[in-house]
């Protein structure tokens, strides 16, 4: 074909351009979604509870990935620092996931259990309160927002078609479970039975009565990471 | 113009040329550095190939001969640096926390240890150099809420300690009421020199010392269950009750902080790190444990 000929024409170039682009996205990303050794197979992982749901909603509302991400790369500075390095299957349920790229915080993919709730509220509230030098914002209405959760249910209804495996009594259950892991000394046991004894049951906010936004945010923030039973895990060949 | 010049290689295309000054594609080669770069470039990446993990299989992908992996090279690093400390490490695990304290050469590898297990784990509570901040004591002073010696640091770090004091207001299940609560207030803030309303503390410290039963903790003369007494007896120090007499507050000396320290109850919690750990914050090994004790003990200036 002659050069004149492409150049000519609008319609050809641009499916030309397109084929050339697609042959790396074709041989870096299809391989992704079919080999076995993409997703590690690990114990431990589930979906987020309705409570973490709402808190991973927020933390994407307020922007927090904009200056923290949550993916620990395999070099010793890093593993040294936040603890084993991140797997692919501790986000195979984020949809969209948080990997992020830009660390003005630090990284946040193990912060879960790192520090007490209390910790959080006060760091929430205002981050120089504890961390003089920090440059990170304060988020004062977050403890003084009702949590709105009405729509809880249809969130995970969302999620369930594409892809986490949400069953139909987690569904079901939502707005109990919700409340249960938020509400101090409440009946918890169906949650766990449900989603597993790992479940951090706390008073998030400090605020034993109501159920805020803080309570949501830091409930997904005391689980990050925590799931991967990393004694159980082996490096497999890759 | 160009026509003037001697006639160059051109594509062969032409536009616009109304005038007689047609528009035209010149066909320059590239530059001969930049090609022979290119070629060189190319032929890079089929030598990568065959030495590195590069091309998706139906089954996985292609390994590459040298068998590299960013895994394995982390896994070196970590064993690499771990035998490059273990000779220092082989001796502090041996010896006790006294004994290490007395070889200056130890001492020193023991403390920069330390230094960097407190920056990535204690210092987001505790303050960088442990300067502290509300609800998390300052580590710096000679102010303890359960002991400065060396043992009683190791202790608190491995095992972790929370604070117990109770609420006393009616409204948070305590058994006192406001009026009860505010007396406790002015005596506790009479005991650091305060303003305070000295009838009100005088109410204060009769419950202070009678049915509230604080000098059980905080001892009769509220200096803390460190170096109080109640009745002549020395204290439980695993209590951790702060001192309330020498002005150095965990949660805030102001009427109002002291005032919701009562009524409300402070729970504090220091997580366990060693021997205690309970699967809050993470695990430390007892190396780690040692080193960031001592490196403690140096902060508030304690000697060896
Ligand atoms: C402007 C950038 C910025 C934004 C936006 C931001 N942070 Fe931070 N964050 C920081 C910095 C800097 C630090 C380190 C200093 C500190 O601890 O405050 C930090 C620290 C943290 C830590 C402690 C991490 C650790 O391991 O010590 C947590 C948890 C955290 N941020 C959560 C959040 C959440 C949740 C949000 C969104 C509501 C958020 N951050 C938004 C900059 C930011
Ligand atoms: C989640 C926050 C948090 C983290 C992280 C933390 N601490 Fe603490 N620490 C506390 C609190 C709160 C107290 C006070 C406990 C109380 O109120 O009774 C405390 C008390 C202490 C004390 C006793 C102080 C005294 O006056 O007797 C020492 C020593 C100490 N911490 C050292 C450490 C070290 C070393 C680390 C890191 C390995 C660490 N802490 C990490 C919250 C924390
Ligand atoms: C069971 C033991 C116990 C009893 C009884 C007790 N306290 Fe406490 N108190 C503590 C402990 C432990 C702390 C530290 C709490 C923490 O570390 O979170 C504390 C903290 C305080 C504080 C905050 C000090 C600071 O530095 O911010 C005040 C004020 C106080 N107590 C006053 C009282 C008064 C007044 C009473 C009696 C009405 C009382 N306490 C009874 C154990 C006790």
């Amino acid at each position: 074909m002659k050069h004149d000929t492409i150049e000519k024409s609008i319609p050809l170039m641009s499916i030309l351009v397109v084929l050339v682009i697609s042959i790396g996205g074709l041989v870096e990303i299809v391989p992704l979604f079919y080999l076995d050794s993409v997703i590690e197979k690990v114990e431990g992982m589930r979906p987020y509870t309705p409570l973490e749901l709402k808190g991973r909603d927020i933390y994407l509302r307020e922007g927090c990935y904009n200056c923290h991400s949550q993916m620990i790369r395999p070099f010793r500075d890093e593993t040294e620092r936040y603890g084993h390095y991140s797997l692919a299957a501790e986000s195979q349920y984020d949809h969209p996931f948080q990997w992020g790229s830009k660390r003005t915080g630090p990284d946040l993919a193990r912060v879960g259990g790192k520090y007490s709730s209390l910790w959080h509220q006060e760091h929430m509230r205002r981050p120089r309160n504890l961390v003089p030098e920090s440059v990170m914002p304060n988020y004062p209405w977050l403890e003084k927002n009702s949590l709105d959760y009405a729509d809880i249910a249809k969130r995970m209804e969302v999620m369930q078609t594409i892809g986490v495996p949400y069953s139909a009594s987690m569904i079901q259950n939502a707005v109990a479970d919700l409340e249960a892991q938020a509400i101090p000394d409440s009946e918890s046991d169906a949650l766990l039975e449900r989603y597993g004894d790992k479940v951090v049951l706390d008073d998030f906010d400090g605020d034993a009565k109501r159920i805020t936004e803080l309570d949501a945010l830091v409930a997904y923030l005391q689980m990050l990471g925590t799931l991967v039973d990393f004694s159980a895990y082996t490096a497999q060949e890759r | 113009m160009a026509d003037e010049k001697k006639p160059v290689e051109t594509t062969g295309h032409q536009w616009d040329d109304d005038e007689g000054y047609p528009l035209k594609e010149y066909n320059n080669p590239l530059p001969k550095w930049w090609l022979y770069t290119f070629y060189a470039t190319i032929v890079w990446a089929v030598i990568y190939w065959v030495f590195f993990p590069a091309w998706p299989t139906l089954s996985g992908f292609t390994k590459g001969t040298l068998g590299w992996s960013q895994y394995k090279q982390l896994d070196e690093e970590i064993a690499t640096a771990k035998a490059a400390q273990k000779p220092f490490d082989d001796q502090l695990a041996k010896m006790s926390l006294k004994e290490i304290s007395q070889d200056p050469r130890l001492l020193q590898y023991a403390i920069s240890g330390g230094k960097a297990v407190f920056g990535d784990n204690c210092a987001p509570c505790h303050g960088s150099g442990g300067i502290g901040a509300k609800g998390f004591p300052t580590l710096v002073d000679d102010d303890w809420l359960y002991g400065g010696s060396l043992a009683a640091i190791h202790e608190t770090i491995d095992s972790g300690r929370t604070g117990a004091m109770p609420a006393h207001l009616e409204a948070h299940d305590g058994s006192f009421n406001t009026a009860q609560v505010e007396n406790l207030t002015d005596y506790v803030l009479s005991l650091s020199n305060q303003p305070h309303d000295a009838a009100q503390a005088f109410k204060g410290k009769a419950l202070f010392n009678g049915e509230a039963g604080c000098n059980g903790c905080h001892g009769d003369l509220g200096n803390g269950s460190l170096k109080g007494t109640m009745e002549g007896e020395a204290l439980e120090a695993s209590v951790g009750a702060p001192n309330l007499t020498d002005g150095i507050w965990l949660y805030g000396g102001s009427r109002k902080a002291i005032n919701q320290s009562i009524a409300k109850g402070r729970n504090g919690k220091m997580p366990a790190w060693g021997s205690g750990f309970e699967g809050f914050g993470r695990k430390l090994d007892p190396l780690s444990i040692k080193e960031v004790s001592l490196y403690v003990h140096t902060l508030s200036g304690g000697s060896f």
